[in-house]
């Protein structure tokens, strides 16, 4: 199972250009959902007046070099180890998922278009779609039944769906279709079962991508420009926050 | 003054959902992010205020008799033991105040659970639990010694 491409085997009954027009247009429904969420919800509009805001706010102008600095560190901290979380259960669980998703969507863009019918495709190319699949799942899980806010806070059931699972819910459903669909292909080739959990495993990969409007997925791309603008506001004196303590009251 | 959520900051954490003493901060059902169930029934305690890892949660009065943009901001630095206010008034002016909340290093104070369970012998003594070593006192006086 590690070591065969999933879309190898399909590629016997669809032809490869039809899944690759199915890549392409997951990936132009997240272009679009995405603009059409920041028109919808004024999410453009309410960056701009805040920027505006913070601008007109600033005690001191920052140099290039300063805000390129910023920039690096909200890549380092809030982008690549998702630092803003305060809690090290979350930030583990939103690792697992981000850099699992991010390895199972960039080898699943690889199978697809690079091997579609190649004899042999790259073993760690394989190999890393199925751990990118379970690093999600691993995350993804363990967010679902113990990190979820209303879950571990407020003691509701897990299975009380809200509009917030939308994204996870779907990206969950979709990478253990994928891994089912992928599992049962390579045990008993193509069969009844087979077909079903292919059908599911399109169904939820369609509902990740077309439901961007109404769930979180755009977070990806808001989250480091509103986390860089935070850094940017408390550099140029421009933060309503109070400015931190000179000296520290701890005897120890 | 009731305290309201800033959903572009909130992430969910739930801390302010754990330590409001009037259980009005609750999850929302649409966004998971917390949000102020009854401002009525705010006490106006801050705590969630300061307990917000992400400083996402502000306090405004209402439209009707505080309608021109004052703002009290807390910064909450445990490693510091300081907790500090910026107060924009209604008339523009901006002050900031810093106070000492405590001594000790956060964490370092042991609840009631980590202690050892009492001794049900002690329910016939005349000392106060943890009496008299928290007093960091050898012995506190008795009747019997005071007679002597």
């Amino acid at each position: 199972m590690f070591s065969s491409n999933p879309f190898t085997l399909l590629s016997q009954s669809v032809p490869p250009l039809v899944m690759q027009i199915y890549a392409i247009l997951m990936m132009l429904a997240v272009a679009l959902g995405t603009l059409f969420d920041l028109y919808h919800k004024r999410s453009w509009e309410f960056f701009s007046l805040r920027r505006k805001r913070a601008e007109a706010a600033a005690q001191r102008q920052l140099a290039g070099w300063q805000i390129a600095s910023l920039a690096a560190r909200t890549i380092g901290k809030e982008v690549l180890t998702s630092g803003e979380f305060c809690k090290w259960q979350r930030q583990a669980s939103h690792l697992l998922i981000m850099y699992g998703f991010v390895i199972y969507v960039v080898t699943t863009v690889l199978m697809l278009f690079v091997y579609p019918r190649a004899a042999r495709t790259p073993s760690p190319v394989t190999a890393l779609w199925n751990i990118g699949a379970l690093m999600v799942l691993a995350g993804g899980l363990w967010f679902f039944f113990a990190l979820k806010v209303n879950v571990a806070h407020e003691k509701q059931s897990p299975f009380r769906l809200i509009r917030a699972d939308l994204f996870v819910g779907s990206l969950l459903a979709s990478v253990a279709f994928g891994l089912l669909w992928h599992l049962v292909q390579t045990a008993h080739k193509v069969g009844a079962a087979s077909l079903f959990l292919l059908a599911c495993y399109i169904l939820f990969t369609t509902l990740l991508f077309v439901s961007v409007p109404w769930s979180k997925f755009a977070h990806m791309f808001y989250k480091p420009v509103a986390a860089f603008q935070k850094r940017r506001e408390e550099a140029s004196g421009a933060s309503d926050l109070p400015a931190p303590a000179k000296t520290s009251n701890i005897i120890r | 003054m009731p305290t309201f959520v800033d959903m572009m900051r909130c992430d969910g954490c739930g801390e302010c959902v754990e330590i409001c003493p009037s259980d009005i901060m609750h999850i929302d059902r649409t966004y998971r992010r917390a949000y102020n169930i009854e401002p009525n029934f705010c006490w106006e305690c801050y705590s969630c205020v300061k307990a917000c890892p992400q400083h996402a949660i502000d306090v405004r009065g209402y439209a009707d008799f505080a309608p021109m943009g004052h703002k009290v901001r807390v910064l909450r630095e445990k490693e510091k033991g300081s907790v500090s206010w910026k107060i924009k008034y209604r008339d523009g002016r901006v002050k900031e105040f810093t106070f000492p909340i405590r001594t000790t290093p956060w964490g370092s104070i042991k609840g009631p659970g980590e202690y050892e369970a009492p001794d049900p012998k002690g329910l016939s003594s005349p000392l106060l639990a943890h009496e008299p070593t928290a007093l960091k006192v050898a012995a506190l006086p008795t009747l019997a010694s005071v007679k002597d």
